[in-house]
């Protein structure tokens, strides 16, 4: 009998809530469904034709063969592989230095919390290019940091650090870790300290406290700007093309060196559409498990 | 649990470690001597004189605002209207609409510059303001979006209701009420999408031409062939204009509220 009614009242449940009072009572205009079109007609004509103009491009200008060509070429393969290293290393530079940054901000007193995030937002804020640039002032041979070494005895030859993976990997760290910090920071924000305290409260050490309630939560937040950082590198161009060494091409080059260079368009856009299948593969993949929403940062307005 | 010394003290390291570079960079446009160096040799404003009068850098500055100004606007026009589609329309999917408006962060700027120069080249727009405002604007939307879609689910529906029953029509509710409360979401994300702009190098690259380039593109050519303190003078400059259009964008929202409070 019990069992009826419960199952009479979840066939009822759900009327009361869903919409038709609701919306009779408050006006939707239609309004707003028609103001979107010229927007959404805009985005297309300015965003989505390009895109489509690279597709039809790299099948007919000469051919399809482009897409043989650009796998074929020594360039590009070696340009992947370098690029995906470059990538994967730079996002676990980025984790590594996010966590206690992050940490140090969602727990800290309120002069450190200042200090960190002003630091971060005047770096973050700084454009790319011109951080990219004050790397190469620091690392040169005859760079400030060089110049401090020997003048400080430590060393007699200057140490090669521009034009290294070292220096490609230190300069892009640094302009993507803000964006880890800020996806972790956001994530630690919302694990309750109590949860924390608990456990030491139990006896376990802050580290042990750490590692089996702080970190766990956590990995949601490490994942998402993870899987952001690493995607954004895959088609960095300046940071790579100021610090790296010219033996190593990254994809970022390799695309604008067929289509500036040696003018093959067609072969520059069949790698432009490797390298976009490659970041969507990515997001999709990754976006099964953490949702895409997230590692983009959309989830702000929910 | 507080943070302890050592991770404090990486933390404090790290943050160093982030300013360092801008600090460099601004150091060596105060140089007297023509090397760059850091801590600088002697202190000089010559160089911020040079780029304020050689028409190189001045011409640049205007091309770079302009297409700033022009991006941004046009960002918050097509940001706003599709945050208002994805929230409250009903023809289109909000998934479809959020999809489209998002999708130019995911596309790497390498590719969408390749496609924007292919298309500029075809109907003319290359190297001039309007074909690169355009492309640019279009990497603006998301910011735009984002924000306004936030602060329209954050809108109370009871508020633009007690204007409807007192009387107010949809146009004038929409008007005095629901776009005044996301105006400044829409300001910052215009500020959003000027920094973005003023900053981009590669598509500007792409559409450039030998009379039209924005600050970024000439920087990023003398970066590579060899920089002066001239050049650390206009990439301090840029990122002057950056921090302060954030600083102005941050500061607005407080400064209108705090106006509010005195009000009433």
């Amino acid at each position: 009998m019990t069992a009826v009614i419960e199952r009479d009242i979840e066939l009822l449940e759900p009327q009361p809530d869903k919409a038709p009072g609701f919306l009779a009572r408050i006006p939707r205009p239609s309004f707003f469904s028609w103001i979107g079109i010229p927007a959404l007609v805009f985005m297309a004509l300015v965003f989505i034709v390009p895109l489509v103009v690279i597709l039809t491009k790299s099948f007919t200008d000469p051919g399809p063969q482009n897409f043989s060509d650009a796998v074929n070429s020594g360039i590009f393969r070696r340009s992947l592989w370098t690029t995906i290293k470059m990538a994967f290393f730079v996002t676990i530079v980025c984790l590594l230095v996010s966590y206690p940054y992050a940490y140090a901000m969602a727990r800290g007193g309120k002069l450190i919390v200042a200090v960190l995030l002003g630091a971060l937002m005047l770096s973050f804020w700084t454009s790319t290019l011109v951080r990219t640039y004050a790397w190469q002032i620091l690392l040169n041979n005859t760079g400030v940091i060089n110049k401090t070494l020997i003048n400080l005895g430590l060393i007699d030859e200057p140490i090669q650090m521009i034009r290294t993976n070292f220096s490609v990997y230190l300069g892009m760290a640094h302009v993507l870790a803000p964006f880890t910090i800020l996806t972790l920071y956001a994530q630690m924000r919302t694990i309750k300290p109590e949860l924390e305290q608990a456990a030491q409260v139990m006896g376990a050490r802050p580290s042990v406290a750490f590692l089996r309630i702080t970190l766990p939560l956590s990995l949601p937040g490490a994942a998402a700007g993870g899987i952001l950082v690493f995607v954004m590198a895959l088609g960095f161009y300046i940071t790579p093309q100021i610090l790296g060494s010219s033996r190593d091409t990254y994809i970022g080059t390799a695309i604008i060196q067929q289509v500036q260079v040696f003018l093959k368009t067609g072969v520059g856009a069949a790698e432009s559409l490797i390298l976009l299948g490659i970041v969507l593969l990515v997001l999709l993949v990754a976006g099964k498990f953490i949702g895409i929403g997230r590692i983009l940062g959309l989830n702000k307005g929910e | 649990m507080k943070p302890g010394f050592t991770v404090k003290a990486i933390g404090l390291l790290m943050a160093a470690i982030f300013v360092f570079p801008t600090i460099v960079v601004v150091g060596t446009s105060f140089n007297a001597s023509t090397l760059i160096l850091f801590p600088p040799k002697g202190w000089s404003t010559k160089w911020y004189q040079e780029i304020f009068t050689t028409s190189k850098w001045t011409d640049a500055f205007q091309a770079s605002l302009k297409v700033a100004v022009l991006a941004a606007i046009i960002a918050m026009v097509v940001g706003t209207l599709l945050a208002f589609t994805a929230a409250r329309g009903k023809l289109i999917p909000s998934s479809v609409v959020t999809m489209l408006a998002v999708l130019p962060v995911v596309v790497p700027t390498v590719v969408a510059g390749l496609g924007f120069y292919i298309v500029a080249v075809r109907i003319d727009l290359s190297g001039g303001v309007l074909g690169l405002a355009l492309a640019h604007s279009v990497l603006g939307v998301p910011y735009v979006f984002i924000n306004v879609l936030a602060a329209l689910t954050a809108v109370e529906r009871n508020v633009e209701e007690a204007a409807r029953i007192c009387g107010a029509s949809e146009f004038v509710t929409l008007q005095r009420i629901t776009l005044p409360l996301i105006a400044p979401a829409a300001v910052i994300g215009g500020v959003l999408a000027f920094i973005g702009s003023w900053d981009e190098v590669i598509i500007a690259g792409f559409l450039n031409s030998p009379t039209f380039h924005t600050l970024p593109v000439i920087i990023f050519g003398e970066v590579r062939s060899g920089a002066e303190p001239s050049t650390s003078a206009v990439a301090s400059t840029v990122t002057l204009v950056s921090v302060l259009m954030l600083g102005i964008a941050a500061g607005v929202p407080a400064l209108r509220r705090k106006k509010l409070w005195r009000k009433s």
